[in-house]
């Protein structure tokens, strides 16, 4: 049973990539540790430790204004690309999607 | 009955006062002499070793992806299945998105558009009355060197001059005082910094040679030049650039001179001499038909080069523009061999002007590719305007008046591929965005009249906010842009492209 849900877990991880213009999926654990990523090492793991700090933050603002509400979903839009992260208490899933007029600049 | 009397006084010992003054006795103290011995120590043998790190093996990062047999902690899939739809909702809804497609955040302060920096002069060379004739920016974007002479003069001069630098990220920057100044012979008409190495630097002067310098060198600065043979030229060089050869790394030097050469030279390092690599001569019988270039021969058998511009993207490809207002393409790979009689020169000279654009009335004094697209480029010459060219036609596809007098020098701004500056003879600068919709300049540098005209600028291509403006009067000047002029919004590549596609059928 454990290799049909890995199976499930590469799937759908799969059909997230696959979407257009997403660079890069990041899972990260309660920990703050990079389980999954599509990126390289370097960039996977200072993506992680930072978006989960900016992710409890942004829970705690929430929280703050409003005891009852909580946040379902992170989208920062930067000059490059977006961000995604998809916040719980277990994990955290981040996506790096390309902006879709994206800039072509000379190399 | 009253008498004077005369009492002796009275004094009364102080019971409790008594003298402070305690007992003193002096102690004095040396220390001892100082024990010194001398020893020598000879190592007798050694030995040598060394280590060196091993690359970096990825199969050793397995810490962060599990093999695909150990089991993925729990409640992963579970979770992933949880956030899949909302992810793949936003992703898709990011993707259709044109909230922000406009916005742009400016975190730095919105000043003025453009704000003098520096002001930097030589006082030698301002008491001779020298102009500065070419600025370059070194490639790492802090020093900026200036080229003294004389930009007005038909004559022979034989006037000294100089070449200075300055570089403007060291903090003790003195305005008045050049860092680094190398005297030169005769007028330098032309200067250009290596792209790779910061030290060296050529330059073209006003009798014919071509120079390289390297600032590197305490003593002699000149690392190569090429001297007065037969090879060289014999008018005043107007433009000098550093083009890439076959080999990668390598550099030549390519020069231009109103004698209607372009050489192609190469350094040989050993002997401090250039040799010519390939030679290229214009002369107005080569000079390609088209419907527009109506003119007979005239009585001058060359085609004297004012301006010389490489393009970035096609590297067989040089545009050149000449005195009576030619505007040439021309490939270096030509083979045709030209129609001048051969001077003794070691290398057969060719005629390399492939096509001819729409000729101007006057000299053309500069032209620029642009490096945001393969096919623009912009010149400029003494009818004030400045034309916006495709490869692909004769016909300029844009022309924007900047002047009423002539304009030096045109360049496009590095980091914004829509905007690029002109500087004109009656000293104003003016910088002009193709994005806007009037034909107006965005920005203008005014500063002193025709006896301080522009007469050559640069822009800083790795502090792309920076630009460098010569002046007659022997000042340079450091202008900052503002981010308007410097920052590139979304849509300019498609707009340029737009612009560049107006090329008739």
């Amino acid at each position: 049973m454990a290799g049909t849900e890995h199976d499930q877990v590469e799937e759908t991880l799969k059909r997230i990539e696959a979407n257009k213009y997403v660079i890069g999926t990041i899972v990260v654990n309660a920990e703050g540790i990079p389980i999954r990523t599509t990126l390289d090492n370097s960039t996977t793991v200072v993506y992680a430790q930072l978006l989960r700090h900016l992710t409890m933050k942004a829970r705690n603002t929430v929280r703050d204004l409003d005891p009852q509400n909580d946040i379902c979903f992170l989208r920062m839009q930067t000059k490059k690309h977006n961000i995604l992260v998809a916040p719980e208490n277990n994990f955290l899933l981040i996506v790096i999607q390309k902006h879709v007029n994206s800039l072509r600049t000379f190399p | 009955m009253f008498t004077d009397e005369a009492q002796e006084p009275v004094s009364i010992r102080s019971a409790w006062r008594t003298s402070q003054q305690s007992a003193q006795d002096s102690i004095g103290c040396q220390t001892r002499a100082v024990h010194s011995a001398e020893a020598e120590v000879q190592t007798l043998s050694t030995a040598v070793s060394w280590t060196q790190t091993q690359p970096h093996d990825e199969a050793q990062e397995q810490l962060l992806q599990p093999a695909a047999d150990r089991l993925d902690p729990p409640g992963l899939k579970a979770f992933l299945q949880r956030v899949e739809d909302t992810v793949i909702r936003e992703l898709d809804r990011n993707g259709r998105s044109h909230a922000f497609d406009e916005f742009q955040v400016n975190w730095e302060d919105q000043s003025q558009p453009v704000s003098c920096l520096h002001c930097l002069q030589h006082p030698s060379a301002q008491e001779r009355g020298l102009h500065v004739t070419s600025v370059s920016w070194s490639c790492t974007g802090s020093v900026i060197a200036c080229a003294f002479g004389r930009t007005d003069d038909g004559d022979w001069i034989t006037e000294p001059s100089c070449v200075c630098t300055w570089n403007l990220d060291r903090r003790g920057l003195n305005p008045k005082q050049a860092d680094l100044v190398i005297d030169v012979a005769t007028a330098v008409t032309a200067l250009c910094c290596h792209p790779q190495q910061p030290a060296l630097i050529t330059g073209g002067l006003y009798s014919g040679e071509v120079v390289v310098w390297d600032t590197s060198r305490t003593q002699d600065p000149v690392l190569v030049q090429t001297g007065m043979s037969a090879d060289s030229h014999r008018e005043p060089v107007y433009q000098v650039a550093w083009v890439p050869l076959q080999k990668a790394g390598e550099f030549g030097v390519l020069s231009a001179c109103s004698g209607g050469r372009v050489l192609l030279w190469t350094g040989d390092l050993n002997e401090g001499r250039f040799v010519l690599n390939a030679a290229y001569a214009l002369v107005p019988q080569q000079v390609p038909h088209s419907s527009y270039v109506s003119f007979k021969a005239r009585g001058s058998s060359t085609v004297g080069v004012t301006s010389l511009a490489l393009s970035p993207w096609d590297p067989d490809t040089f545009l050149v523009g000449s005195e009576g207002g030619l505007l040439l393409r021309c490939s270096f790979s030509s083979q045709t061999p030209a129609a001048v009689p051969s001077e003794g020169h070691n290398v057969t000279l060719r005629a390399p002007a492939v096509f001819v654009f729409r000729p101007r009335s006057g000299p053309v004094h500069s032209i620029h590719c642009s490096p945001f697209h393969r096919n623009l480029f912009v010149s400029a010459g003494t009818d004030g305007r400045a034309h916006l060219h495709s490869l692909l036609q004769a016909d300029p596809l844009l022309s924007l008046r900047v002047s009423d007098s002539s304009v030096f020098q045109v360049q496009w701004s590095p980091s914004r591929p829509l905007v690029f500056a002109a500087a004109a003879a009656q000293g104003e600068v003016h910088i002009f965005d193709l994005g806007r919709r009037s034909l107006r300049p965005a920005a203008t540098i005014e500063q002193g009249g025709a006896d301080q005209a522009a007469t050559c600028l640069a822009f800083n291509s790795q502090n792309s906010h920076l630009l460098a403006l010569g002046r007659t009067n022997g000042t340079v000047c450091i202008w900052q842009l503002s981010h308007d002029l410097t920052e590139q919004s979304p849509r300019e590549i498609s707009q340029l492209e737009q612009i560049a596609n107006q090329v008739a059928a």
